[in-house]
């Protein structure tokens, strides 16, 4: 209190000395656009380039800072009102096909202090909007309030979206049949569906994928690296899994119904068996739900916090009760909790609490799930073996699953080409050297297709004059997407106007993209009607405003 | 009494160097900009998580106790638990060292064998047409940075030609009973070829370079005068009078190259997609992973150092006019 009264006292001392007779506030300050460095984001830092470029036009004096994640991240996150403007992503997970996840931390005002929304985004009506839609169980009527958040956003531009990438993938269409691959929507064609249907043309029966980034761990109560979630996804089951069309669908589960807003019943698939041959059961599924929020399991604890309780009314079939009403229930819980054996985890979880350490830091030497493949080998930094299950109830066509860790990326394609690999899970470089390398092949077939995650640009609203709307709308709509499209991602993206990838066709709100008009000129006119004014070249505050953060 | 003393101050220097080695790792990487924390940041994680996280890894501890703690630690051999991968470093590195060690010295071996009859041999021709070829020829390889050098050899041995696979250790899915049965495998040796062939071109320049020297200035002296004018052959005089010393301090630097060698293992591992120590110091590093790019540092710093007491004693074993005192 004391320290906003003294600068509140100091700015209008100051404000008496230095009254100028014209209308016009003070000049914006010198505003600084963070990126990382163009070696290891190259997208990034030349969208930052441009952008920094069209800010200019508008008489704003733009530096681009470039600094490496962790400099960038401990500034944006840990001092929020320190910075202005900032490059960022979000990257696309399957849980996120479901669209409350991204619509209410990255913006809604109770995750402002410590949480996602590190903008500083408050607006009361877009809280009850997001609100309102996560315990709206009805699909339509959900539909709209997402779309309704998403012209909210259009219209305040907390962020500056840019894009939503393309995602890049290629395999070998000597070894595996072209129809046995599936897209699945936002995420791709490297995912677990593929990997349970991809069928062999030939002898060839091992799928061989590399990744640059080593595996973390193999752990069903942590959520590790990315790497690691394409692991566990196959040697675990869930009770549903979001499907290739982005929902979710019944997975372990038989059915999942719910009999009214705050009641889920789930009737378990039967027959199902542990890798190591126990029976799965329905104490196993309650297990697995109950562990998680024991305090081991923090990352997921979240998942599952608004379970009440989980009751087995008979061998094959559980209901949940919800403290709260929850639409994303299947995506973000049921889809997203992994089903461990009782029989193995709950010696564990019990020796843990007596322990300091959490389940994050166990690693079991032979991790035992139920899924479509079975953990047998892990060579640290170098390659995972995993067999088919054939017991399972949608049993892989492949006969084994083999992740080859390889950071060298010019390495990943040369081995794509000689067999080495014959799926290729990532691909870091330039899509067009994969296409290029492609068609000189013959044997490859490259697959791009619109991500669920994006690229922005954020504006921190607790610094002015980013609090003003007018200010971010035209500063977003001074930029041409179609020249961060073309200049900075080749063509490997599309341009984005809202959180929602089109690739989530039933949510996205294609309207909001469709109306974002750009151009210099424009950007001038509605920095002109919000009272900003240009002088000698140089962009000032409307009416009286103040430069309080000058350096 | 005297080597008593001797070996008393070099164990002294030792834990000094060790003791230097340890400090400026802990503050070099705390001083670094950036918080740990960052590369965990989550659209999911909460303030109670962020803070729990701190207190596992004891980053919420003001920097002079985390200093004692930190000593404390590896006084008792205890090497800490990697933030990135939850599990203890010792672990980590004593899985990855082999798969260094395996790649260096058989690197080193190769460039020193070649290094060594090369570098004689360019001395014998001294003045000839050889020479002046094969010098500018040696000091190239020295200039040309590994990593390139590693590309290089991939495109034309493995893409190209295909005789070479181009990376790991093993091929996909292929299975071991042992790290012996492994490195005693014909599968291993075509593995091991491009990563040691690199690794060994980068190295060689050293031995040969040094070698070719010191026989120029071993020919020169009254004994190999002594033993011509005795009417020994050339190979005699060569071999066994001239190579003989010449050899002596090649051999001293073999042991210090071990610690110029890890350093190359940075690239070549991670070029060739190789398993090992220095690819795990990079990854550490640009994962802001504290404990373990301390102990993968520390590791290193310690076989270096090891490698200097050898070369030392190995000196003084093999020129006993070199003493301690």
């Amino acid at each position: 209190m004391i320290t906003r009264y003294k600068t509140g006292l100091a700015s209008a001392l100051l404000a008496l000395v230095v009254a100028s007779p014209t209308l016009a506030g003070d000049p914006i300050r010198s505003i600084e656009l963070f990126t990382r460095p163009q070696a290891s984001q190259p997208q990034e830092f030349q969208s930052a380039q441009l952008i920094a470029q069209e800010w200019r036009k508008l008489g704003l004096d733009v530096e681009v800072k470039v600094m490496p994640w962790e400099q960038m991240a401990d500034v944006v996150w840990y001092q929020r009102d320190k910075w202005d403007v900032t490059a960022w992503q979000m990257v696309g997970r399957p849980e996120r096909s479901d669209p409350d996840e991204i619509v209410y931390n990255l913006f809604h005002s109770t995750t402002a202090e410590k949480g996602y929304n590190f903008i500083g985004y408050t607006n009361p009506e877009y809280d009850a909007v997001v609100e309102a839609q996560r315990v709206e169980i009805d699909p339509d009527k959900r539909k709209e309030l997402i779309h309704k958040a998403q012209e909210i956003l259009a219209a305040d531009q907390p962020n500056m979206m840019l894009v939503h990438p393309k995602s890049t993938f290629a395999f070998d269409k000597t070894v595996w049949k072209p129809d046995s691959v599936v897209n699945q929507s936002g995420i791709g064609i490297r995912n677990t569906w593929t990997f349970m249907s991809l069928e062999p043309q030939g002898e060839q029966k091992d799928i061989i994928v590399n990744s640059g980034d080593n595996v973390q761990g193999i752990n069903p109560l942590w959520i590790s690296g990315g790497v690691d979630s394409w692991i566990f996804e196959l040697v675990y089951d869930r009770l549903a899994r979001v499907g290739p069309d982005g929902l979710p669908k019944p997975w372990a589960a038989e059915s999942i119904e719910f009999s009214d807003d705050k009641t889920v019943v789930v009737k378990l698939r039967s027959g199902m068996e542990w890798h190591d041959g126990k029976p799965v059961t329905a104490e196993d599924v309650k297990f697995s739900y109950e562990a998680v929020v024991t305090g081991e399991a923090p990352m997921y604890a979240p998942f599952a916090s608004n379970i009440e309780t989980v009751e087995i009314s008979d061998d094959s079939t559980l209901v949940f009760k919800l403290k709260n009403p929850s639409a994303s229930f299947v995506t973000s819980s049921l889809a997203k909790i992994n089903l461990i054996p009782k029989h193995v985890w709950e010696p564990i979880i019990e020796d843990l609490k007596t322990k300091e350490t959490n389940a994050e830091s166990i690693q079991e030497d032979v991790p035992i799930g139920s899924g479509p493949f079975k953990f047998e080998r892990w060579l640290t930094n170098e390659e995972i073996v995993l067999s088919a299950n054939k017991d399972h109830f949608n049993a892989p066509n492949a006969d084994r699953w083999i992740l080859r860790i390889v950071p060298n990326v010019e390495a990943a394609l040369g081995m794509l080409r000689s067999g080495e690999i014959n799926f290729m899970g990532e691909f870091t470089g330039d899509p067009q050297v994969l296409l290029d390398a492609a068609e000189q092949d013959g044997d490859l077939e490259v697959v791009s297709t619109i991500d669920i995650g994006f690229r922005y640009i954020a504006f921190n609203a607790r610094r002015a004059p980013f609090d003003d709307p007018a200010f971010r709308n035209a500063l977003s709509r001074a930029v041409d997407r179609r020249l961060i499209v073309k200049a900075a991602f080749k063509g490997f993206a599309e341009a984005s106007n809202s959180v929602v990838s089109p690739a989530l066709g039933f949510w996205h709100d294609a309207s909001v993209v469709e109306d974002l008009t750009t151009g210099a000129d424009l950007a001038k006119k509605i920095l002109e009607d919000a009272g900003y004014t240009l002088e000698d070249g140089k962009l000032h505050y409307p009416g009286d405003g103040k430069e309080e953060l000058a350096e | 009494m005297s080597h008593l003393k001797a070996a008393a101050s070099r164990t002294l220097q030792l834990a000094f160097v060790l003791w230097a080695v340890v400090t400026m790792l802990f503050l070099m990487f705390r001083l670094m900009p950036g918080n740990p924390l960052a590369a965990y940041i989550d659209p999911t994680f909460t303030e109670e998580q962020q803070q729990a996280l701190m207190a596992q890894f004891g980053l919420n501890e003001p920097l002079w106790k985390q200093y004692l703690i930190y000593l404390g630690n590896l006084l008792q051999g205890e090497l800490g638990q990697s933030f990135r991968y939850r599990e203890p470093v010792a672990e980590r590195i004593m899985t990855l060292l082999p798969n260094t060690l395996i790649l260096t010295f058989s690197s080193l071996i190769i460039a020193y064998a070649f290094g060594i009859i090369a570098g004689a041999w360019l001395a014998w021709r001294r003045g000839a047409l050889v020479e002046k070829t094969a010098i500018p020829l040696v000091l190239t390889t020295r200039a040309m940075p590994e990593f390139w050098l590693g590309m290089v050899l991939l495109a034309i041995f493995s893409f190209w030609l295909g005789w070479f696979p181009a990376g790991g250790t093993r091929p996909a899915g292929a299975n071991y009973d042992s790290l012996f049965a492994l490195y005693t495998s014909s599968d291993f040796l075509t593995y091991l070829a491009l990563p040691a062939l690199t690794l060994a071109i980068y190295s060689q320049g050293l031995p040969l370079l040094l070698m070719r020297s010191n026989m120029l200035d071993v020919m020169k002296e009254d004994f190999v005068t002594m033993a011509r004018i005795k009417g020994l052959s050339n190979w005699t005089v060569v071999v066994r009078h001239a190579a003989r010393n010449a050899l002596l301090p090649v051999m001293t630097s073999f042991a210090i190259a071990v610690g110029y060698q890890l350093q190359g293992n940075v690239v070549v591992e991670t070029v060739f997609s190789w398993p090992g120590l220095g690819r795990e110091l990079v990854n550490a590093v640009s994962n802001s992973d504290y404990p373990l790019a301390q102990g993968a540092f520390l590791m290193i710093a310690v076989v270096v150092i090891l490698m200097n007491l050898i070369a030392d004693l190995l000196y003084a074993l093999l020129d006993p006019r070199v003493s301690h005192a």
